[in-house]
């Protein structure tokens, strides 16, 4: 690509801190792109602005598919297949049929669920990431704000970022 | 989550650490050079597992007959095994996920090394699942597949195909689950790579993680639904293997009480293992500030309860044994603490009841010696409860002439010895190979439960501002 | 994290008034259920007596007669209409029991496993078990005097030889059913539960007054003492009160079978009792997350109960063995198929609607999705209760009736008068424990 993304990051060293920073920065205009962190911060997501996940949908569907194939499988083998008696038995022997239908669903619910997380955070075995600064995956909180999407100048942001907290701001180039 | 926490909560990070120090803490392990002990453990595993392959080799080749099995007694000391790894199995899952959802703080030191535990123990017992086909090699047949003899089918009203089911997905789901977890550790590691091997192994497995916002928010909601499907999953698990027994007719097996107690015997055998080998690793790896006295604490707290559940299901299932007023039923159960397989019985009533109500004294379960050993009593116990179930119920049946005793072969120790093998040999290149302790979690609780971070008092208004 | 702040120390005491026009609605409530009770009762003595008899023959002709193997068959010549009521009485006093003693239980496994967001609402499951004031003496004088209408073990000669009566299943049972041994264990039970709540109350309220850590610590042990006792009496009240109904039959999962019906309850309950104070004004602290939790719980061991009870049926139906099969035959079409609806609704309300109802997150935070859980869930396991309880003592004379409404509401409204004016001895907040911050503070 010839094109360059330019970026400013900011480097936060406590969890609490870049969750206020995030409030801070966004109310004086400033548009955040993502915030990078070792670990999950309850309300990050939220307070930059990303919309709710759907996940749990995900898994409720895949785990109704899961749920109908074992019975389809079950059903059409034991009673339309083959029937056989089977300790005297009729052969739509529902309550004998309950722990594989279990089984199938969450063995649906399980892997579809994953998968969609995989495919919708586009990541995959061998992903090279498009990494703002190691720390992030260490001890440090980072907080990427593109400057093609912001107005704002340069000097502008980094100011607004320091005084929000951030120890440190660099810029970055893609 | 709040980082409020009552003063009067125990430190679960000790030494000052800092997020940083648990990075280097933990990635030391598996990015030096492996230790002189963990070279001569990991050998002498080795060689275990290399004497119970013979044995296992041996036993495929010739069959199942090399057991010690009889007319009588059809099914005894390596279903034993395969009982006895499964319950062991479900203490990892049991730690992230009952423990996830019920917020206790305390297992982000142990849920990694406990699910590695408990994908190494599934796989244990599904290597004696594969023992019993007698051709190992027909395996896939337990599964429903099309095939050109006819329509002939598995069926799905066998107790046996629910546990084909039920292990597969199991195994599956926590291999998953635990994958899960490990990827932003991975990805830390990847972070820090010096070498070139390390920097691609890494890479290729923390598939791109750099842990944004919106991957967490997901992540967090995908960790949590498992850890939902998970609870159920574990409880299925060993519920379907107790029916293996409970929906036959035999007296001793068939009881209603069956799947909540064997499920409380895993929890019960499976903490034990993980305790045993916490206090292993937390020695060997010197990871004394994580895996605090707390932590031994809770785990043994934990144990106590279990095996009280399983002791009141003893007592249930001998009170009405005799309530019941079944003759063969009452016989069974007489014949179990008082026939010739008292030892077995006795060892098992002291082993899993007795001995963990020792830790009602804070001295013994805070005392890491007894509390070691007591974890491999309680493992010791379990084995034993197995056996008295499957063998003191089948060795006398309803005709006195075809009574008998059974005793093992080598080739039944030695596959034992075989899972033994494999279960080290997998751990220690687990505990080499792998943070064995979740970076990410450990980090994400850290406040208020780090000596280094007694949740920080902030001056500035809108933050916290929460006082003790 | 933040918004909070509301909530100082300075308001942090509130108490629950219990208003004397509230008072007034219980009562007329109460007096409502002794009328219709009273009703119920005279058109048993009069109307239904003839045609009870008919349903019944009617039944035995159907095989009703051996498959009820409880009090019925042998009493077919002798009933008496007001055993309904006794019944009735009995199945009440048992199932309030339960939920009475699962709010201690709730309370002692939140101090064991140090849990610490419940810490703002632990003070109204802390109440409930006032009640057991109230059934101790219904279910101890219903056994010492109607005993007989109930257990079919306490029929007269039944384990005399020389009787007519004489049953020899049941005379194998006589070293654990009889009079004075079974009211040895009633008596104890209710006493430990009474005892063990009594300490475990003025610790808490003790708490409040001189503050400090003490108490907590003290409640961990009476907790942990409590949930030990409850380990052995769940088993044994539930053996005593309703398995040896069906004297024949035995279920090694019963115990914790009746357990799981009473635990899931018991939370209903809770989270009922805590909306209702939320919608009166009360309790402003306590957020969408603890409702969450409350939520979870419930839909949780919704999920637990259908677990032990299709685990005990479906081992019973694999096996197939008459003598553990009569117990489902008997309810799904014996007594003329008079329980086999409850049956059916039995797993409906007790497991598709909390499942499918507390599914999401949403549900578990809104309060009219959780009352109608909780309604859902309360109803269906009084229902529970009255399928184990009903076919073995009252048989093809059962329905639901003046009776069954007349009782269930006099419970019910008792069991409101009675909380209601615990709930006042003590401020909603306890002010003083340690975890109430952090339950303050409860973000999920």
């Amino acid at each position: 690509m010839n094109t360059t993304e330019k970026y400013l990051v900011g480097v936060y060293d406590d969890e609490d801190e870049v969750l206020h920073a995030v409030t801070e920065v966004k109310g004086k205009g400033v548009k955040i792109e993502e915030v990078y962190t070792p670990f999950p911060i309850h309300g990050l997501d939220t307070a930059i602005g990303h919309p709710r996940t759907r996940i749990p949908i995900a898994a409720f569907l895949f785990g109704l598919t899961g749920l109908t194939c074992a019975q389809f499988l079950i059903n059409y083998t034991m009673v339309f297949d083959w029937p056989m008696i089977i300790g005297g038995k009729d052969f739509f022997a529902l309550p004998d049929w309950i722990p594989v239908t279990f089984e199938g669903t969450v063995l649906f619910t399980a892997f579809g669920m994953v998968f969609t997380f995989f495919v919708s955070n586009s990541l995959w075995p061998g992903k090279t990431p498009k990494t703002f600064d190691l720390r992030s995956t260490d001890d440090k909180f980072i907080m990427t704000i593109n400057m093609g999407t912001n107005k704002k100048s340069e000097a502008e942001i980094e100011e607004i970022l320091k005084a929000s907290g951030a120890i440190e701001v660099n810029v970055k180039q893609f | 989550m709040s980082h409020v926490v009552s003063p009067i909560r125990e430190t679960l990070v000790g030494g000052g650490r800092s997020y940083h120090d648990v990075t280097q803490d933990i990635c030391k392990q598996v990015e030096g050079e492996p230790t002189k002990e963990w070279k001569i453990a990991f050998s002498v595993s080795c060689v275990i597992f290399a004497y119970g392959a013979y044995c296992l080799g041996y036993t495929w080749w010739q069959g199942i007959g090399v057991w010690g099995l009889n007319k009588t007694v059809g099914w005894a000391w390596d279903i034993t095994n395969f009982v006895w790894w499964v319950g062991i199995g479900h203490a990892g899952t049991l730690i992230s996920a009952v423990l996830l959802l019920f917020r206790q703080k305390w297992r982000t030191s142990i849920n990694r090394a406990a699910e590695a535990m408990t994908i190494f123990a599934v796989l244990c017992a599904a290597s004696f699942i594969l023992a019993h086909m007698g051709r190992p090699w027909l395996a896939h047949w337990a599964l429903p597949l099309p095939n050109t003899f006819g329509s002939i089918w598995v069926n799905f009203n066998s107790p046996l195909v629910w546990d084909v089911f039920a292990i597969s997905t199991y195994l599956s789901v926590s291999l998953v689950f635990w994958y899960l977890g490990l990827i932003p550790d991975l990805a830390t590691i990847r972070d820090r790579a010096q070498t070139k091997a390390s920097k691609f192994w890494y890479g290729l497995f923390s598939v791109g993680w750099t842990g944004s916002a919106k991957t967490w928010a997901r992540y967090e909601y995908v960790s949590l639904i498992l850890a939902g499907i998970s609870t159920p999953l574990v409880l299925s698990v060993h519920t379907i293997v107790s029916m293996d027994f409970a929906t036959s007719v035999i007296p001793g097996w068939h009881t209603t009480i069956f799947p909540p107690y064997f499920v409380a015997g895993a929890i019960f055998s499976g903490f034990a293992m993980v305790q045993t080998l916490l206090l292993i690793t937390r020695v060997a790896f010197k990871l004394e500030d994580y895996i605090t006295m707390e932590h031994i604490e809770m785990m043994n707290i934990i144990i106590t309860v279990t095996g009280s559940i399983v002791g009141i299901a003893y007592l249930t299932e001998f009170f009405i044994a005799w309530y019941s007023g079944v003759e063969y039923e009452s016989y069974c159960f007489i014949n179990r603490a008082f026939g010739p397989y008292w030892w077995a019985y006795w060892m098992m009533m002291t082993c899993n009841v007795i001995s963990p109500q020792l830790f009602w004294f804070k001295s013994i379960r805070t005392n890491i010696l007894i509390s070691f050993i007591l974890s491999v009593v309680v493992n010791v116990g379990m084995w034993f409860e197995r056996f008295v179930i499957i063998v003191s119920s089948l060795h006398r049946d309803y005709i006195p002439s075809s009574w008998a005793m059974f005793s093992p072969t080598m080739y039944d120790i030695g596959d034992y010895i075989f899972s033994f093998g494999l279960f080290f040999t997998l751990f220690f290149l687990f505990a080499k190979f792998l943070p064995v302790i979740n970076m990410a979690e450990v980090k994400a609780v850290m406040k208020g439960v780090s000596s280094n971070y007694p949740y920080k008092k902030k001056s500035e208004g809108g933050k916290e501002s929460v006082t003790h | 994290m933040a918004g909070h702040s509301h909530f100082s120390p300075a308001n942090v005491e509130e108490f629950y008034e219990f208003t004397p026009e509230a008072r007034k609605r219980v009562i007329t409530a109460m007096i409502i259920g002794a009328v219709l009770l009273g009703i119920g009762v005279f058109f048993l003595g009069s109307g239904e007596h003839e045609a009870a008899h008919a349903v019944a023959g009617h039944a035995a002709e159907h095989g009703g007669e051996h498959l009820s193997g409880g009090a019925v068959s042998h009493h077919e010549t002798s009933w008496n209409p007001l055993n309904r009521l006794w019944v009735n009485l009995w199945m009440n006093g048992v199932f309030f029991s339960g939920i009475a003693v699962i709010g201690m239980f709730f309370v002692a496994v939140q101090y064991l496993a140090k849990a610490g967001w419940s810490s703002v609402v632990k003070r109204i499951p802390e109440a409930f078990p006032k009640f057991l004031y109230f059934t101790f003496p219904v279910l101890l004088l219903l056994f010492v005097f109607k005993g007989d209408v109930i257990f079919h073990w306490m029929h007269h000669g039944i384990t005399d030889p020389a009787s007519e009566h004489y049953d020899k299943i049941i005379a194998g049972k006589k070293g654990y059913l009889n009079f004075t041994f079974f009211l040895v264990r009633l008596v104890a039970i209710f006493t430990v539960w009474i005892v063990l709540w009594n300490m475990m109350r003025k610790k808490s309220i003790e708490e409040d007054l001189n503050g400090g850590t003490q108490n907590f610590f003290d409640m961990v042990r009476i907790g942990t003492g409590f949930v030990v006792a409850m380990g052995i009496s769940s088993s044994l009240s539930a053996w005593d009160w309703v398995m040896s109904i069906d004297t024949h039959w035995f279920s090694t999962m019963f115990g914790w079978y009746m357990f799981s019906s009473w635990h899931v309850t018991g939370l209903a309950t809770i989270t009922l009792t805590v909306l209702f104070l939320k919608d009166k004004g009360y309790m402003q602290y306590v957020s969408d997350s603890h409702l969450h939790d409350l939520g979870k719980f419930m839909f949780a061991f919704s999920i637990f109960w259908t677990y032990v009870w299709f685990a005990q049926f479906l081992l019973i139906y694999y096996a197939n063995m008459p003598e553990e099969t009569i117990y489902f035959l008997e309810r799904w079409e014996g007594h003329n198929k008079v329980y086999k609806a409850v049956e059916i609704l039995n797993v409906f309300m007790n497991f598709f609607f909390p499942f499918l109802i507390m599914m999401t997150r949403d549900a578990k935070r809104t309060p009219i999705f959780l009352k109608i859980c909780c309604f859902f869930v309360i109803v269906g396991h009084y229902l529970d209760f009255y399928q184990m309880i009903m076919p073995g003592t009252v048989g093809p004379h059962g329905g639901f009736g003046l009776v069954e409404f007349g009782s269930v509401i006099l419970f019910a409204s008792a069991f409101v008068y009675v909380v209601s004016t615990e709930l006042t001895k003590a401020s909603l907040v306890a002010k003083n424990h340690p975890f109430l911050e952090e339950s303050l503070h409860h973000d999920i």
